[in-house]
């Protein structure tokens, strides 16, 4: 996995790419998070687009970047979320907790409303 | 007269010898107080015999009558007794160097005053008495002047009197002061002998000791002792003492030094010794003979004897060549087989170090072979500790527990550079603010030897200065360098030794795991009346993160659970193991299905971090009534197959369990009928992938086993694991794969 990051309209949108798979991608995105919180940048995007592939450890990366921005008062909301991963949200039924935009504007665009 | 010049000739060579020796001594390690004095000393005492021998020579070419002493050149030949001076220093910094203790080093060097006194008196003021009568005054003048003059000139007559009674005995009062030099030398040197305590350095003190002890005791036997006692031994016996005492003094010195490592002097100087010595022998043999045989050749081939001559020497040479051989391999034998020679030390390194595995006695072997080999007053290790991922001072003699380095020291970072042994002066500038600076100032390391593998540094020796107090010599470092890389692979060695035992051990330890887990897994799916069961799980590792279970909850009812955690492995199989226990726990309560998954939930989710988590379904299957109630975790939806082919998900429940806290479940009924198939499996089965990474997908799943249902549940399992394999074909799979098959019986009515 590798990992790029930037900010829109004051939203950082974090983007994986390649397969999700645990080991150093855990700590990878988990440093980053812990970077946004720590400058108080708690509004976050992650871009999926790039991401081919996801295991059970990756889905669980995916869920503890979620938990550890919404103890820390954050959010963080899914874009371009791809069929695969979709129809594993759907199975593990994390459709209804993970909210999930077609596009990153759009998920930006959520966070204005919120 | 033959007498005289073997007199002369002899006084030659050892005279040259010793000088000889004080050059190479001296050249070989000027920087070293010891090698300085040594070399000072013996170049005196090389140049007491050469001197005679200029003294034998001006002799035979004297006018009869003539005295030796009266040529004032002859008399520079005083100058050898700075010896006995060099020699009292020498007795203060060997064999410890107790010089440095002193309060003013310098003030020592006092002692020479009295034999430049000696050299200064015989040089310049030859006669006395003529001084005298220059300013001798006439007693009977009157004046000032006189009052004035009388008292100067009687304290001058006075001094110029001691001055010339000095003069005429100078050989006896001088005498006196090099025989007092003799004496408190071997008595500092006696002293000095207690406070050796290594047993290498005891044997080469001793050997020196005797030499000096035996060559000064023959010297003052035969010089010394009859200039000042009153007795006389005859000339020639005189002189033979004299050489005796000087070549056997010298020879102990050599063999201290090539045998015992006295002076850091580097091996090849200590082999230009033993060449030299072989061929002084072959020289002087070879002289004699050569000599011998112009004796005989003269008379017999008249004019022809020089050619002749030449065509022997050639013979001559050409037998000698064995014989030189001989004599180089006798002394080899007998000087070189030493403990400091490199080669030894290093083979008794190496067969000492590649049997030993244990770390610890490994690091005890080092220390021994250091302190005996090189004398090295202590050894401090300094290593990757991968306990704490950090380098630390090891505990050992001085250091009573383990001191942690940060990563960040300046000093470990400036050592991190190092390749070679390095003195520790080199490394002030990195002293301050670091902790490891700060260890190896007060544990007053000298030296740090750097041990690097291909590219890490696996750590450090540190070395304090020699029990001896001498610095280390370049033969000293350029040996340590070489043993650092030895130390390098034994360490390494140890460590991979250690790793595989744990490796084993961990190996061990998960068997075990796997025995406990099967345990765990239901030995056999429950013998109901009307369905029949079968279930199969496989591991892609020794344990995995699958499970499966039957439950019997009494009052006709039937627990059936399917689990996968996420990832493999330990920690996946502790989960499940987890979970299993809270499941059988919470359903023995009495909960229903939705408080029960809600409870686990919540225990999951504040037991473990939430990228932990565990997709499950539970069923319920009432064998009376065939109602089977349901809750779905996030799990891969079992497949409900009717006989007639529709396929039904059972998906109702909520989300995976153990990820975020306060889910809630959605419980579910459906009714089996006659001939339904209930399949369940986990993503092992649907995500197995072949080379082109193309999933099984639950669309074939699906497919598989509606094609499959009129076919008993064992069979079903055994073809849809081989339709997989035929997918993905490794063995064990990529994925924990665990498949349960439920087929309602046609045989028998349910009970109502």
């Amino acid at each position: 996995m590798k990992l790029s990051d930037r900010t829109q309209d004051g939203i950082v949108v974090l983007s994986p790419s390649g397969k999700i798979m645990g080991g150093p991608d855990a700590s990878l995105l988990n440093d980053k998070l812990h970077q946004c919180i720590e400058s108080d940048q708690k509004k976050i995007v992650v871009d999926l687009a790039g991401v081919e592939w996801m295991n059970s450890t990756g889905l669980g990366i995916l869920i503890s970047s979620y938990t550890t921005l919404r103890n820390n008062g954050g959010e963080l909301k899914l874009a371009n979320v791809t069929d695969k991963i979709h129809s594993l949200l759907v199975i593990t039924k994390l459709v209804s907790v993970f909210e999930a935009h077609d596009s990153v504007d759009e998920a930006v665009g959520a966070f204005g409303q919120g | 007269m033959s007498l005289e010049l073997a007199k002369i000739i002899l006084y030659f060579l050892s005279g040259g010898f010793l000088v000889f020796l004080a050059i190479t001594i001296t050249r070989d390690n000027f920087g070293y107080r010891l090698n300085r004095m040594t070399g000072a000393m013996l170049a005196c005492a090389g140049l007491g015999p050469l001197f005679m021998a200029l003294g034998a020579i001006a002799e035979q070419g004297l006018a009869p009558g003539m005295r030796l002493d009266q040529i004032s050149f002859y008399n520079i030949h005083y100058i050898w007794e700075l010896f006995f001076p060099c020699l009292l220093v020498f007795s203060w910094i060997y064999p410890i160097d107790r010089f440095r203790s002193f309060k003013h080093p310098r003030m020592a060097y006092l002692v020479f005053i009295p034999q430049i006194t000696h050299v200064i008196i015989i040089l310049f003021f030859p006669e006395f008495t003529k001084l005298l009568s220059i300013i001798e005054i006439d007693p009977t003048q009157e004046g000032v002047a006189a009052i004035v003059l009388k008292p100067i000139a009687r304290l001058f007559s006075w001094i110029l009197l001691l001055a010339s009674y000095v003069r005429t005995n100078h050989e006896v009062i001088f005498g006196a002061f090099n025989l007092i030099y003799v004496f408190s030398a071997i008595f500092f040197l006696e002293t000095g002998r207690p406070l050796v305590t290594s047993p290498r350095l005891k044997k080469q003190t001793e050997v020196v000791l005797w030499g000096t002890r035996f060559g000064l005791g023959l010297f003052v036997i035969a010089q010394l002792g009859a200039t000042v006692l009153p007795y006389e031994l005859p000339a020639g016996l005189t002189s033979v003492l004299i050489l005796v005492a000087m070549l056997t003094g010298a020879g102990f010195f050599i063999f201290a030094t090539i045998r015992h490592q006295f002076l850091d002097v580097r091996l090849v100087f200590r082999q230009s010794f033993v060449y030299t010595i072989t061929s002084a022998i072959l020289v002087g043999t070879y002289i004699v003979m050569v000599l011998q045989s112009r004796r005989f050749l003269d008379p017999i081939f008249g004019e022809q004897a020089e050619l002749v001559s030449y065509v022997f020497i050639v013979f001559i040479l050409l037998l000698f060549q064995p014989i030189n051989n001989w004599i180089d391999n006798i002394i080899r034998a007998l000087f070189m087989r030493t403990r400091t020679d490199p080669r030894n030390v290093m083979g008794r390194f190496s067969r000492q170090l590649i049997s030993q595995f244990d770390p610890g006695q490994l690091r005890k072997i080092i220390s021994e072979i250091l302190k005996t080999s090189l004398l090295v007053g202590q050894v401090y290790f300094v290593l990757f500790d991968d306990e704490v991922e950090e380098y630390a001072l090891l505990p050992g003699e001085d250091v009573p527990h383990r001191e942690v380095i940060g990563r960040d020291d300046l000093m470990l970072r400036a050592i991190n550079l190092l390749d070679r042994p390095t003195d520790m002066s080199t490394l002030s500038d990195y002293m301050e603010n670091s902790k490891l600076g700060a260890l190896l100032e007060k544990n007053k390391v000298r030296l740090v030897l750097p041990m690097k593998d291909s590219q890490h540094l696996l750590g450090f020796l540190a070395l304090t200065d020699k029990i001896t107090g001498y610095r280390y010599s370049s033969e000293d470092l350029n040996l340590l360098g070489v043993l650092s890389n030895q130390m390098v692979s034994a360490l390494t060695n140890a460590r991979l030794y250690v790793e595989s035992l744990e490796r084993i051990r961990l190996q061990e330890e998960v068997t075990m795991a796997r025995q406990i887990q099967l345990d765990l897994l239901p030995s056999a799916p429950p013998i109901l009346s009307c369905t029949e069961i079968h279930a199969q799980s496989t591991p892609s590792r020794t344990i995995g993160g699958d499970f499966y279970d039957f439950i019997d909850l009494g009052d006709d009812r039937v627990g059936v659970v399917i689990a996968d955690a996420s990832g493999k492995g330990m920690p996946a199989a502790l989960m499940i193991a987890q979970t299993q226990a809270m499941i059988r726990s919470e359903l023995h309560n009495g909960n229903s299905i939705s408080t029960m998954l809600a409870n686990v939930n919540q225990q999951i989710v504040q037991a473990t971090s939430s990228e932990k988590y565990v997709t499950l379904f539970y069923g319920e299957l009432n064998t009376r009534t065939h109602e089977f109630s349901y809750a779905n975790a996030g799990h891969n939806c079992p497949l409900l197959v009717r006989s007639c082919g529709d396929v039904e998900f059972l998906q109702k429940g909520g989300p995976i369990i153990g990820a975020l806290p306060g889910m809630q479940y959605e419980e579910s009924t459906v009714k089996l009928e006659t001939d339904d198939l209930l399949f369940l499996f986990t993503d092992g089965l649907s995500e197995a992938m072949n080379e082109r990474e193309e999933e099984y997908t639950e669309e074939r799943i699906c497919e598989f086993i509606v094609s499959h249902r009129d076919h008993d549940p064992e069979s079903i399992l055994r073809s849809i694991v081989e339709d997989v394999r035929t997918h993905d074909p490794s063995t064990p799979p990529q994925d924990d794969t665990t498949i349960i098959a439920l087929k309602m019986n046609n045989g028998l009515e349910p009970h109502v």
